[in-house]
């Protein structure tokens, strides 16, 4: 077919763009690097927050039980390992592998995925697990004076809570992750099938 | 090459390559701008292992590649709503046909063509890709013939 008569790389170049001067693009970028900044800080001051929440706990109600103590350990614990978890090693990077070829990158992508979605589905599994017991073992001590039906009730409440967590927020997140692996795995099977038509010609 | 001249020399280049991959004005915008932000963290890592051509349309095709990833852009830009589609209308019909075009491709497609037009050398594109370069000229072939054959039904000639 003749391509000549119609002059693709012209209209291309006609296209309309409009440049923010350098000026203008520095402030951007100040702006996403302060952005990034703030997410990180504001992250440790809720992690912060919270264990000294727990600690001013301990020492203002001085708890007598073992299973109280063990209860919050556990719990600061499982928030300590969640956040530090989550702050180095789910934290998706820009810049991985971005100066590669395209084929690589889509690849190196789908590892990094699959990588983060095997810790994710992890580490939920194990935050809401030792949460719950962590929160449950707090609770017995404080339980223990109330009434049958008001122990019921909290310690129900609690467990309504988790399950809510296990079986509606945790399998969110993973499909959420799930879908875009199948999108890369797609789009890196697209790219494969179509140069080996090629090759085939 | 330093940051400013990169950045006088390509933006163009780059906006369009976006452009062409989800023609779309303010998201070509915000996809040209995160580029040229993981240029600025990566200058010092380029060292002359490809063109600093070849290196940056990498880098922009493959954050273009990378849009299923993010929820959320990372950057919004300030342009007023209608300027966008202020800017669209006053094209001609012709090109944003072309572009129109262009988007419907498969992703890859519309990266080698978007680079092919830009006046890449088909060397570069397959390094860009990671095709052999028989194999891009082969798509860069059937690209121009599908997009001929649409320009055709469509009577924009």
């Amino acid at each position: 077919m003749d391509n000549d008569n119609i002059d693709f790389k012209n209209l291309w170049k006609q296209q309309i763009v409009s440049k923010p001067n350098l000026e203008e693009f520095m402030v951007q970028l100040n702006k996403f690097k302060k952005a990034g900044l703030k997410t990180y800080w504001i992250t440790n001051a809720v992690l912060a927050l919270t264990s000294v929440f727990l600690v001013c706990i301990w020492v203002f109600y001085q708890p007598q039980f073992t299973s109280t103590k063990i209860g919050l350990v556990l719990t600061i614990l499982t928030m300590v390992v969640y956040f530090v978890v989550y702050n180095r090693l789910l934290k998706p990077s820009l810049y991985v592998g971005v100066v590669q070829s395209n084929q690589n990158y889509v690849q190196g992508l789908i590892t990094i995925k699959k990588k983060q979605q095997f810790m994710q589905s992890t580490m939920l599994s194990l935050y809401f697990g030792f949460l719950t017991v962590g929160i449950c073992l707090y609770m017995y001590e404080y339980t223990r004076f109330m009434s049958p039906v008001t122990t019921m009730v909290v310690y129900g409440l609690t467990i309504a809570w988790s399950a809510l967590n296990w079986l509606y927020i945790r399998p969110k997140q993973m499909k959420k992750q799930q879908l875009i692996i199948d999108e890369l795995i797609t789009k890196s099977k697209e790219i494969r099938v179509d140069s080996v038509d090629d090759e085939m010609e | 090459m330093d940051f400013e001249q990169l950045y006088e020399l390509y933006w163009e280049k780059i906006f369009r390559l976006c452009m062409g991959f989800v023609n779309d004005y303010a998201t070509a915008q915000d996809l040209a701008q995160e580029t040229f932000i993981i240029v600025w963290e990566k200058q010092d890592t380029f060292r002359n292992e490809a063109n600093i051509g070849t290196w940056i349309f990498r880098i922009a095709s493959n954050n273009c590649l990378r849009q299923i990833e993010k929820q959320k852009r990372i950057i919004k830009t300030d342009l007023p709503p209608n300027l966008a589609e202020e800017r669209s209308h006053s094209l001609e019909p012709q090109i944003l046909f072309l572009y129109k075009c262009i988007t419907d491709l498969p992703e890859t497609d519309r990266i080698i063509i978007s680079l092919e037009l830009e006046d890449v050398k088909q060397a570069e594109i397959a390094k860009i890709v990671g095709l052999s370069e028989a194999n891009v000229r082969v798509k860069i072939h059937r690209i121009k013939e599908k997009l001929t054959k649409k320009f055709k039904e469509n009577g924009q000639r």
